[in-house]
């Protein structure tokens, strides 16, 4: 059993490798048993010494789903409640209630994120409404194929937001959306500019519409953090 | 906004070079800012041979955001630090 990972693991990068160490005389071994000792300084590191099932968790930027079948912004479907049934038979999701995927802002075809299911959680595509569309009064839907359900009773208090759709990569057309939101959308629209004047040769311009495309993302970064801070006042300074 | 939308204010005609220049400058964001993050999990191995710590780094990554070790003692994942340079071996052999 692993503890105190933080303390006693470390990793070094190695080209396209992670290299992973744990301390030795760690408190889950003495030195006598330890295997594949290594010194750095005056702390001794040695090979993992346990299985971990999933135990090493890399979190990353990559470049996935550049382009999705919706507009980002459009993306709106969210909807949460302790009410949805569902079946795994017909892969059904029933909320009882008229409407609620209309009024939630879903619709065929879009792509769902359940959150908080004892067993359904996970990525799902809505194939329609059952019964009636969802444009209808649909209280129930139906997934699409590719999605397998367990059987639930309502319960848990479940979240359904609507994700962008993936286009496959390798076949995006013109009307493909970028995955990005409006701000970096403007911000490549400057990058492509930069290139298409980089390859005229046209450096000055070039740079001129890179350094568009930073400003842009730093615009949106910044856009993020327009938070306000509260300085308490000492009741000294009440007059 | 679409590839087409995209096409027409750039003016450019080229589909397939647009939808490149696309990917790159969104590999360029990714690469300066934090736009989407993914998540990969690899079983760590009890090592039995000298070569048994090294594991791949996803090969869509652009980069680093944390590496973290599963606690299995308290089921959570906690952050590791980056060693700045490789220790020097003592020993390769895993059984000295």
């Amino acid at each position: 059993m692993s503890s105190y990972v933080d303390k006693e693991y470390f990793y070094y990068l190695r080209g396209r490798e992670l290299l992973l160490y744990k301390l030795l005389g760690s408190r889950n071994r003495t030195r006598i048993t330890q295997s594949g000792i290594l010194q750095s300084y005056h702390n001794e590191l040695m090979y993992p010494d346990e299985n971990i099932t999933d135990g090493l968790r890399i979190e990353y930027t990559a470049l996935n789903d550049p382009f999705i079948s919706e507009s980002f912004e459009s993306s709106t479907g969210y909807g949460t409640g302790t009410i949805f049934t569902f079946t795994a038979s017909n892969r059904y999701i029933g909320t009882g209630i008229n409407n609620w995927w209309k009024d939630h802002g879903f619709s065929e075809g879009d792509k769902i994120r359940i959150q908080g299911s004892t067993s359904n959680d996970g990525e799902h595509i809505i194939s329609g409404g059952v019964g009636t569309s969802i444009s209808g009064s649909a209280s129930t839907i139906d997934l699409t194929s590719a999605s397998t359900l367990v059987d639930e009773s309502a319960g848990a208090n479940i979240t359904i937001t609507q994700v962008p759709e993936p286009d496959t990569i390798t076949s995006p057309n013109t009307t493909s959306h970028i995955n990005l939101n409006k701000m970096l959308c403007l911000a490549v629209v400057d990058y492509v500019k930069a290139m298409i004047h980089e390859e005229r040769g046209e450096i000055d311009k070039k740079e001129y519409y890179m350094k568009e495309f930073f400003s842009k993302l730093a615009d949106n970064e910044s856009n993020k953090r327009l938070v306000s801070s509260a300085f308490p006042i000492s009741p000294f300074a009440v007059r | 906004m679409t590839i087409l939308e995209l096409m027409e204010r750039t003016g450019i005609k080229n589909e397939t070079l647009a939808i490149a220049y696309i990917k790159d400058a969104i590999h360029l964001i990714q690469s300066n800012t934090k736009e989407k993050i993914k998540v990969n999990k690899q079983n760590i191995l009890n090592a039995s041979d000298s070569d048994d710590n090294v594991y791949r780094l996803p090969a869509d990554m652009i980069s680093i955001e944390n590496v973290s070790i599963l606690d299995t003692s308290d089921k959570r994942y906690k952050r590791i630090k980056r060693l700045s340079g490789q220790p020097h071996y003592l020993l390769e052999d895993t059984q000295p």
